[in-house]
């Protein structure tokens, strides 16, 4: 039934969407004309693309928080920002808690069917090498010459930068290993250092903690998108508890992004507008907000892979091989659109919908499992007792 | 009182017959308990702690040296401006004059491209060959360059304005506007070049095991970087991987496997290729021979008609550059090296796309090189505008990096500056002077001064020591200091009131009495 209802609710707003772009082609075509020739392509001026992801919080309780990042670090990652271009930041290691009931794994959805940690994985900055000095290091570049080129963010004004920051945090805060904070103010500091500096083409901006909007409220330096997970005052919550691992595994803000995500590959035109309209105040629980007046670009322009891909232009160099080129009729756009998008294929999905089917036949699964042992015990129990 | 008793009977025993017998003293006879000691027991605390302040206050605040504001901020409203003179061979006064006004007018024109330089003509007569110079010289030969020498058919005055149109493609050969800026790397004075030879899977077989890679950078990286050294420096590593798969499936087609441009910009699978060391920290430009898999050969570049590409190579914008071979069938029986004929064709697309990382120029469509030239890779003229954009590139980098050290610390309160950003702020506008008095008379000195000034104003502004510290709000601050400070501060001050008002009282008791 509920299922039933999203659909009617999607269609209906697919169809105003639709009605909305179709009564005013002259307006769009207007602004497109201003702000580019072409419409398809992409308007950054950017040629190489940069993450800093930063889990601020330690403990096993907070397993959540490096879920968060992990997730994202899997995302940006097979949208092809390369590992040598991604800055990780884990202030403690849930894989290798003794906790962990699985080790050697971080999962993000209550199903655990994917392992963010995985086999192929660089963190950066680990434990108490994350603190609030290091993180200002990392974005100002202000560094010890013996620092490893792995552990810089190595920008120059030609590079899209996104910064995805977690933890718990406050008004204009957010704690660092229980024991130091980060300001609003020191983060726009520190962006402002790399705009003098000319070490950012744009940056986006994402935070996922309680009161997040409130971080982003002092930045001052321009090409900067920015958007968190809770107004001032407000929680950001979790999504959901795995009973294995025995915490929440995810927070929810996090989780429906990273679901929006899953939809997205590297050669998607998927824009910022998309992700925003996304948000669903009623699933994530929080009020999340967007600050764009920062950023010179409209948001319908700004694609996704802008800051979570790679690359943007290439150009083919004459070869100097003098072999005579093949000529092959145009391809037919049926033959295109068989062409499997492998990048998404190849990796199991994130998103934790499962077929309603599968869930009620676990559920009576463990239901049984759960009176089966408790017979057992039982029995064990009662033929002790009958002996003596 | 008790401890004083304790020690007591010893002087009471031999002093017994002397003093009153009186178990008790009177207190106010004790020798510490007198106004003299007493008072200064209590001023010692106080002057410890007045002595202590500024010590308290130098170790608390933070080491902000003056910058040379000044200085920086005049410094950065000069513009270098880079002297061009032409000269024009065996031709008249009236040849010359219209050249300059062509010139004047073609500067006018684009004035964008040719900031910072400063054209001079020059009659026969006032050329001097060695001070960089060039020289124009009319010959029926069609154009030719030789070293700084251009020769250009000079008929009539109608060719005058042809011979701008190149000499402006020779001398200032980039456009702000172009796409093609983009790709050529920031400049740095250290790069590192790195080669690799990726099979896509050699276990497919027929799979290219090996190459000769030095004698191939030898013939044609060598020259090049030889030619660039007073640019950069360079080191080179180079590798050969067999497994390095491709993170989609290209087209199939008839006669071949393609890659749209949309495969081209996810091409580098850098989560499983791994195509440098991380050794140093200096900037790294990839060249990348791509072998494909023996079942997907060939595997060719799309055109945006769907036409196959005849090029195999392809280029990343500041990256690096990638050649795709598709060794053919009968040449490759089984795993073998690169053939050498392949190896020239795939380094000569190489070194093209070298030069076009590091931003040196083409010569313009029917420009000639002289019978010198032929062997040179680049030629002075390229060289020459490549170090003139970048010393001018440096030059601008050097003084926005300057003013925004000083802008920041103005803004940021809390930033410290300590002595070598100031030696770096100050050798930085040393080097800027330097580089303005040797731009008139030498391109490549001014480049280098211009290169050190940048370098050192950027290390200025990475000073790990720059760190500001982090926004800390007046009232966290007192939130802070009020626990530590009360309890410490209310005794003293009570023992100084109660000391005042014993003093008072006295006082009036002697006034009294008296």
């Amino acid at each position: 039934m509920l299922l039933l209802s999203f659909f009617h609710l999607f269609l209906y707003l697919s169809s105003w969407t639709w009605r909305t772009s179709a009564t005013s082609p002259d307006q769009e075509q207007i602004v497109r004309d201003f702000f580019g020739k072409d419409g398809s392509t992409s308007t950054s001026g950017h040629t190489n693309n940069w993450a800093v992801l930063v889990c601020a919080s330690r403990y096993w309780f907070n397993y959540r928080h490096m879920a968060n990042a992990l997730g994202m670090y899997r995302t940006v990652k097979r949208l092809g920002i390369p590992d040598s271009n991604i800055i990780l930041m884990l202030a403690d290691d849930a894989s290798c808690n003794l906790r962990n009931k699985f080790p050697g794994s971080v999962y993000a959805n209550p199903g655990r069917d994917l392992d963010l940690y995985g086999d192929n994985i660089e963190v950066d900055y680990r434990g108490y090498e994350v603190t609030v000095e290091n993180f200002i290091r990392v974005l100002t570049g202000r560094m010890e010459p013996s620092v490893p080129r792995s552990k810089r963010l190595l920008t120059d004004e030609r590079s899209n930068v996104f910064v995805y920051m977690t933890g718990h945090g406050g008004n204009e805060f957010l704690k660092f290993q229980d024991n130091e904070e980060i300001s609003a103010h020191d983060i726009a500091d520190a962006f402002e250092q790399m705009y003098q500096k000319k070490r950012y083409n744009e940056i986006f901006f994402m935070i996922d903690t309680c009161q997040a909007n409130s971080m982003y409220s002092k930045f001052y330096s321009p090409n900067i998108l920015a958007t968190g997970s809770s107004l001032v005052g407000e929680n950001s919550y979790s999504h959901k508890n795995d009973n294995d691992i025995g915490v929440a595994v995810i927070d929810a803000f996090t989780h429906y992004v990273l679901e929006f995500m899953e939809g997205i590959n590297k050669t998607s035109t998927k824009t910022m507008q998309d992700l925003f309209d996304s948000y669903d105040v009623s699933k994530i629980g929080s009020h999340p907000g967007v600050r764009s007046d920062l950023f010179n670009r409209p948001l319908d322009r700004a694609r996704i892979t802008d800051f979570f891909g790679n690359v943007a232009h290439v150009e083919v160099t004459p070869s100097i091989e003098a072999e005579t080129p093949a000529f092959v009729p145009p391809t037919t756009p049926g033959q295109k659109s068989e062409r499997a998008i492998p990048s998404q294929s190849a990796l199991p999905s994130l998103t934790t919908s499962q077929p309603l089917m599968d869930m009620r036949w676990l559920n009576n699964w463990r239901v049984a499992r759960a009176w089966t042992s408790v017979a057992l015990l039982g029995a064990l129990i009662g033929w002790v007792g009958l002996q003596k | 009182m008790s401890s004083m008793d304790s020690h007591s009977p010893p002087q009471d025993a031999q002093n017994a017959p002397k003093q009153p017998s009186t178990a008790l003293r009177d207190p106010s006879k004790l020798f510490y308990q007198s106004d003299g000691v007493h008072r200064s027991i209590i001023a010692s605390y106080w002057a410890v702690i007045l002595l202590a302040v500024p010590l308290w206050w130098y170790t608390t605040s933070i080491e902000r040296l003056s910058l040379p504001q000044s200085r920086v901020y005049s410094q950065a409203e000069n513009h270098l401006r880079l002297p061009v003179r032409i000269c024009l061979v065996a031709g008249d006064q009236q040849l010359a004059g219209q050249l300059q006004d062509s010139i004047q007018q073609h500067v006018a024109k684009a004035s964008e491209r040719w900031n910072g330089l400063k054209i001079d003509v020059l009659q026969q007569g006032q050329c001097n060959s060695n001070d960089g110079s060039y020289s124009v010289i009319p010959s029926d030969k069609g154009i030719t360059l030789e070293a700084r020498q251009l020769s250009y058919p000079l008929a009539d005055g109608s060719s005058v304005s042809k011979l701008v149109d190149t000499l402006s493609a020779l001398i200032v050969p980039y456009s702000a506007a172009s796409e093609q800026e983009h790709r050529v790397a920031q400049y740095s004075p250290r790069y590192r070049l790195s080669f690799s030879l990726l099979n896509e899977d050699a276990a497919a077989g027929k799979a290219i095991i090996g190459w000769d890679v030095e004698q191939a950078i030898n013939r044609y990286i060598h020259p090049i970087l030889s030619r660039l050294s007073t640019l950069h420096n360079f080191t080179i590593e180079s590798q050969v991987q067999f497994h390095a798969p491709l993170a989609f499936t290209p087209q199939e087609l008839d006669v071949a496997y393609a890659l749209t441009s949309e495969d081209l910009t996810v091409f580098v699978n850098s989560a499983e290729w791994t195509l440098s060391s991380s050794a140093s920290n200096d900037p790294v430009l990839h060249f990348v021979l791509f072998i494909p898999s023996s079942d997907r050969r060939p595997l060719k570049i799309a055109n945006a008609d769907g036409s196959l590409s005849a090029s195999g190579a392809f280029l990343l914008p500041q990256w690096g550059g990638i050649v795709i071979h598709n060794p053919t069938p009968q040449d490759v029986p089984s795993d073998t090296d690169l053939p050498p004929t392949d190896l020239d064709q795939v380094f000569s697309v190489f070194s093209n796309q070298l030069l076009a990382l590091l931003g040196v120029p083409h010569l313009p469509v029917g420009v000639q090189r002289g019978v010198s030239e032929r062997e040179a890779l680049i030629t002075d003229w390229q060289l020459d505008a490549l170090l003139r954009r970048r010393a001018l590139e440096n030059a601008e980098g050097a003084q926005d990096t300057l003013r925004s050290i000083v802008k920041l610390v103005d803004q940021i309160e809390n930033m410290p500056v300590g002595e070598d950003v100031k030696g770096d702020v100050q050798d930085a506008l040393a080097a800027l002077d330097k580089m303005y008095a040797s731009s008139r008379t030498s391109l490549e000195q001014a480049f280098r001064y211009s290169a050190q000034a940048l370098t050192l104003a950027s290390r200025a502004f990475f000073n790990p020591g720059m760190l500001a510290l982090l926004y800390f709000p007046t009232e966290h601050r007192v939130a802070v200091y009020t626990p530590l400070f009360a309890s410490a501060l209310v005794p003293l001050f009570v023992a100084v009131l109660k000391e005042f008002f014993a003093w008072r009282r006295q006082r009036k008791l002697l006034l009294a009495n008296s």
